[in-house]
């Protein structure tokens, strides 16, 4: 074969200058006084793109509310803000990528992606650059015991997902429960979850089977259910995804299992739930970031019920958690730029830090590790279809319809 | 006893759902040579259409896959003869790279027409189950192993019985031969796939009934089907029932005696000591994994 | 004119003088270029780097010898979960790390190669891909080790971080001089006779062990040379990502990528797999940040064209075309289609 280094060589050096020398043209600068930039990549295809759009509508219907409120100001003129959104395709080193191509643009100020393990990415890559993130996608504690200081997450931590839904059956089913299953994916998340849930089961006084553990997003779980069909569980309970969370169900009937009830988490709140299993995923306990009987309210969004009514007028389905966590998320942002008045990241950290208000969304307040361990979860239950709220009494639309009757 | 018997039971019902997923692929990848990594694309559409066609016409899904496979067999026909017949010639891993290509635009337009929801089509029977003994039979799951037991047959009679399917045989052992007999391959070819992605709507419609799929899932079903595919063996009707339920006793056995979460992982182990001890797959034909063409 | 003679007709040491002295040129200027590159920037020339080093390692078995490894990102897998095992149970240092991980992948190969290299064809491929799967669920199954399915984290701070962070340059210099090492070996085993020998056994295996080359020593050799060069890549991108999980370490995506630069760059040459990275990174990179909602469809159905009109690879194209002074696409299509 001949060999032809002159071309190779051509070739070569033509491509490298066309990659580095379109590289070279200076990006576009950033903000100017009156619009402050948010970043924000979120997963728009992959296998988070469902919950990357509920995100990412989140973050629009917040940009839409506060544009909207014409008395906020900065320095005289008129705040607005501006988020850009990037696609991470649902991977980590995108999601992470993504975030520092944004701070060579001079956007310091970050909105989360969503998924625990893009969110960890995305939490490393922020502490190099000095940028600060607020956090509306991944609940891992293992996110937030690194030492890291920039990034700030409004949802409850990974530990109380499991541990609401017990302590709602402790204080409102009777009879009380004995024993209770545990099911778990094996993803970090879900295990975290499952510690925190058995951990509280325990001290409340449930005998605990399980874990049983099953590879994540799977749709078979019928192993795992096999595994404690003999022990006659009153309740199981299931730190799963969407997919899992309805193979349980379904599985569960097929198989012949028939607990007091069912608790999942992260599943039944997600509206295709109860639209995929039908009359299945009645009386179905769930564990939720938000409802809209939530107490609390500021001046952007109203309260939990505006929220809904809104949401629900302005992107034509009902606002779910997602969405609403991602408003919270934008609205913290939002908030610690109003009070410092600028769009400097250290000042927005100390403001953040120091944040302390009753929303929509409920409390919105950080611990020294970033995680908002003062807003409890709610517990739902689907019952004729909708998603009820159950749990803190204080804020039930009904009462909790015990045992789960098929 | 009762634990042992109901779950290679359950791993036999599942065996035949992981069949039927993996027939078509295997009919295309053992006649044809090209291996169609757009598969669970294919799949992923079936539901779509059949999820459509019970919401627009009420149609329960064991008629509505009909529907389904018909779609996809236009479907697939057009982009074999217009579109895969184009490379078909060249270096083996372009067909890997343009069903690659289908593959990212199908997902992608999916994602954007239907949305990213999680869906799935619900009957009246759907979570039903009788008892034969102490075992519970779901009776969904029953139904799809039964599809795949008639599919398999009805292609094996197909292949051995009809002037197209002998045709379709004929062009897969030597395409020369067949072109010097009279055989129009482009259209042979055309319609291999057509049927293979006929299969995959049939496929699509049992899994939209069974469980929840969404776009994201069509990588997941294209990697079920080549694993059984290849471990069945190519070249053989039977091929991908064989390893199908191979595979389903396999995890059903290895999720209820191991760890649960070790189920994949015994699924690839068993994969590749079955390709070292007996390289052309359980039942395949030796002749199909190194065919020169013309 | 008279000068592209006169180099042609340069032959032997003073050939390999003007190439090294090119490759010097290349290396300066991608250096230079370093510092006028915002952060975010150069992890996206890192990723380039990284691909031209991976689509590398792969032409050497898939490529030149013709066994299409669809599993290929294992090596990548386990040389990057080996790293982050040693570094944060065994406080190793990275720079002493990497070599190891590549170590690993390259024994690793040996031992899985033995038996899969006796396969053939689409087999073989679909087992090496048995081998990928299985090996994350393996990975996935040992939490002690390797942190399973909740990920593992390489120490960069405090008193067991033994090597320094290398931040957005020092990655950059890393993946570069990792590019540049593979472009040799590939430079040096398409011109010996080992690389011969493997070109034997891709177009007649049974002719090429009639004339005395030793077929399975070669395969396994060629095997564990990519998995070799594959296992230090995922050393450095474990440690660029600090935070790894076995879904993204294993993903099939990372070797389709990698067949596809190959293949669309030509296979079998070593200047090919390099266009390929480069095009196709810079080409999917350029449609995500600028088409967020189609850039997957847009970027699909390039491919497509691609591979329709010149699928043999761009370079052998233009090796063709200048040879046979016919640049005809249709005439590609009509050679390839049934």
């Amino acid at each position: 074969m001949k060999k032809t280094p002159r071309t190779s060589a051509a070739i070569i050096a033509a491509s490298c200058l066309a990659v580095f020398g379109i590289n070279a043209i200076p990006a576009a600068s950033a903000a100017d006084v009156v619009t402050i930039t948010l970043g924000a990549s979120v997963p728009l295809t992959g296998s988070l793109a469902k919950e990357g759009l509920l995100t990412k509508e989140g973050y629009q219907f917040c940009q839409e509310k506060v544009n909207a409120l014409s008395t906020a100001t900065i320095g005289g003129k008129q705040k607005k803000i501006e988020i850009v959104f990037q696609d991470d395709t649902s991977k980590p080193d995108l999601a992470a990528q993504n975030l520092s191509k944004f701070n060579d643009k001079g956007i310091k100020l970050i909105l989360s992606s969503y998924g625990s393990a893009n969110v960890n990415a995305q939490a490393a890559v922020v502490e190099l650059n000095k940028q600060t993130m607020v956090d509306s996608g991944g609940a891992d504690d293992a996110i937030f015991n690194k030492g890291y200081t920039r990034t700030f997450n409004v949802m409850s931590p990974a530990s109380e997902y499991a541990t609401s839904m017990v302590r709602a059956i402790a204080e409102m089913a009777k009879p009380k429960p004995v024993t209770m299953a545990f099911l778990s994916a094996d993803d970090g998340f879900s295990k975290t979850v499952t510690a925190g849930g058995m951990k509280a089961a325990t001290a409340l006084g449930f005998t605990v089977i399980g874990p049983q553990y099953f590879p994540n997003a799977t749709s078979d779980v019928s192993a795992a259910l096999n595994k404690i069909k003999a022990d006659k569980p009153d309740v199981i309970l299931g730190s799963v995804h969407f997919v899992e969370g309805v193979a349980m169900i379904k599985q569960a009937k097929e198989l012949g299992i028939t607990p007091k009830s069912f608790a999942e988490t992260v599943a039944p709140p997600i509206l295709d739930f109860a639209s995929t299993l039908g009359p299945l995923a009645e009386n179905v306990l769930g564990s939720s970031q938000w409802s809209s009987t939530v107490k609390g309210q500021e001046k952007y969004f109203g309260k939990a019920s505006n929220y809904a009514s809104e949401f629900l007028a302005r992107f034509g389905h009902e606002a779910t958690y997602h969405n609403a966590e991602a408003s919270a998320a934008c609205l913290a942002m939002v908030l610690a730029i109003e009070k410092t008045k600028s769009a400097d990241a250290e000042k927005i950290k100390t403001a953040l830090a120091a944040l302390d208000v009753q929303s929509f969304f409920g409390r919105i307040k950080f611990d020294s590790t970033g995680q908002n361990t003062f807003k409890p979860m709610v517990v739902i239950q689907i019952q004729k279809g909708k998603i009820i709220t159950v749990w803190p009494r204080s804020i039930a639309q009904a009462k909790m319809i015990w045992p789960y009757v098929k | 006893m009762d634990t042992f018997l109901q779950v290679t039971a359950y791993g036999l019902l599942q065996g035949g759902l992981l069949a039927l997923v993996a027939v078509g692929f295997s009919l295309v990848w053992g006649i044809m040579n090209i291996v169609n990594l757009s598969h669970g694309a294919f799949v992923i559409l079936g539901a779509y259409i059949a999820w459509e066609i019970q919401g627009w016409l009420g149609l329960d899904p064991f008629l509505g896959m009909f529907i389904s496979a018909a779609v996809l067999f236009c479907v697939g026909y057009i982009f074999q003869r217009f579109l895969i017949n184009l490379i078909v010639n060249g270096p083996v891993f372009i067909t890997l790279l343009l069903t690659f290509g289908i593959n990212m635009i199908l997902i992608q337009g999916m994602n954007l027409f239907f949305t990213a929801d999680f869906r799935s089509i619900q009957t009246s029977y759907g979570s039903n189950s009788f008892e034969v003994g102490n075992i519970r039979i779901p009776l969904v799951r029953l139904l799809a192993f039964l599809l795949a037991i008639v599919i398999t047959f009805a292609l094996v009679a197909f292949v051995k019985h009809t002037r197209t399917g002998i045709s379709i045989m004929a062009t897969g052992m030597d395409r020369g031969a067949a072109r010097l007999m009279g055989i129009r391959a482009r259209h042979v070819y055309a319609l291999t796939f057509g049927i293979s992605a006929a299969l995959a709507g049939m496929a699509g419609t049992m899994i939209a009934t069974i469980e929840t799929f969404d776009p994201s899932k069509a990588g997941k079903f294209t990697l079920m089907a080549f694993v059984v595919a290849v471990l069945g063996g190519l070249g053989n009707m039977y091929g991908a029932l064989v390893g199908g339920l191979l595979m389903g006793l396999v995890q059903g056995w290895a999720g209820q005696y191991l760890s649960g979460t070790w189920v994949n992982a015994i699924a690839f182990l068993v994969l590749i000591i079955v390709l070292v001890f007996r390289p052309n797959g359980l039942v395949g034909k030796a002749f199909y994994a190194a065919r020169v063409e013309i | 004119m008279s000068t592209l003679k006169a180099l042609k007709s340069v032959n032997g040491f003073k050939r390999t003088l003007l190439e090294g002295l090119l490759v010097l040129v290349v290396v300066a200027g991608a250096i230079f270029f370093k510092s006028t590159l915002p952060g975010g920037e150069l992890r996206a020339v890192s990723t380039i780097f990284m691909f031209i080093a991976l689509s590398q390692a792969w032409n050497i078995i898939g490529g030149f010898t013709g066994y299409a490894s669809f599993g290929q990102v294992v090596f990548f897998g386990m040389g990057g979960y080996f790293t982050a095992a040693v570094m944060l149970h065994l406080h190793f240092s990275f720079w002493l790390a990497l070599p190891l991980s590549g170590l690993f992948g390259a024994v690793f190969a040996v031992i899985i190669g033995q038996p899969l290299l006796k396969l053939k064809g689409h087999y073989f491929a679909i087992a090496t891909l048995g081998v990928a799967e299985g090996m994350r669920e393996v990975v996935i199954n040992l939490p002690d080790i390797t942190g399973g399915g909740a990920g593992i984290s390489v120490p960069i701070a405090g008193t067991f971080a033994k090597t320094q962070y290398l931040g957005d340059g020092g990655f950059y210099l890393l993946f570069l001089a990792l590019a540049l090492f593979a472009l040799a070996v590939g430079t040096v085993v398409s011109r010996n006779k080992f690389g011969y020998g493997l070109r034997a056994i891709h177009q007649n295996e049974d002719a090429a062990a009639a004339v005395g080359i030793n077929t399975v020593r070669s395969k396994v050799m060629a095997y564990s040379l990519s998995a070799f060069i594959t296992g230090m890549v995922g050393a450095s991108y474990v440690f660029q990502q600090v935070t790894i999980f076995p879904e993204r370490l294993f993903d099939v995506e990372i070797t389709v990528l990698m067949i596809m630069m190959v293949v669309i760059g030509g296979s079998g040459t070593v200047v090919g797999p390099l266009l390929g990275a480069l095009g196709l990174q810079f080409i999917s990179e350029y449609l995500r940040e600028h088409f967020t909602n189609m850039h997957t469809f847009i970027l699909g159905g390039i491919i497509i064209l691609a591979v329709i009109l010149i699928p043999q690879g761009l370079v052998n194209y233009i090796r063709e075309g200048r040879r046979t002074k016919n640049y005809s696409l249709l005439a590609n299509i009509r050679r390839y289609r049934l």
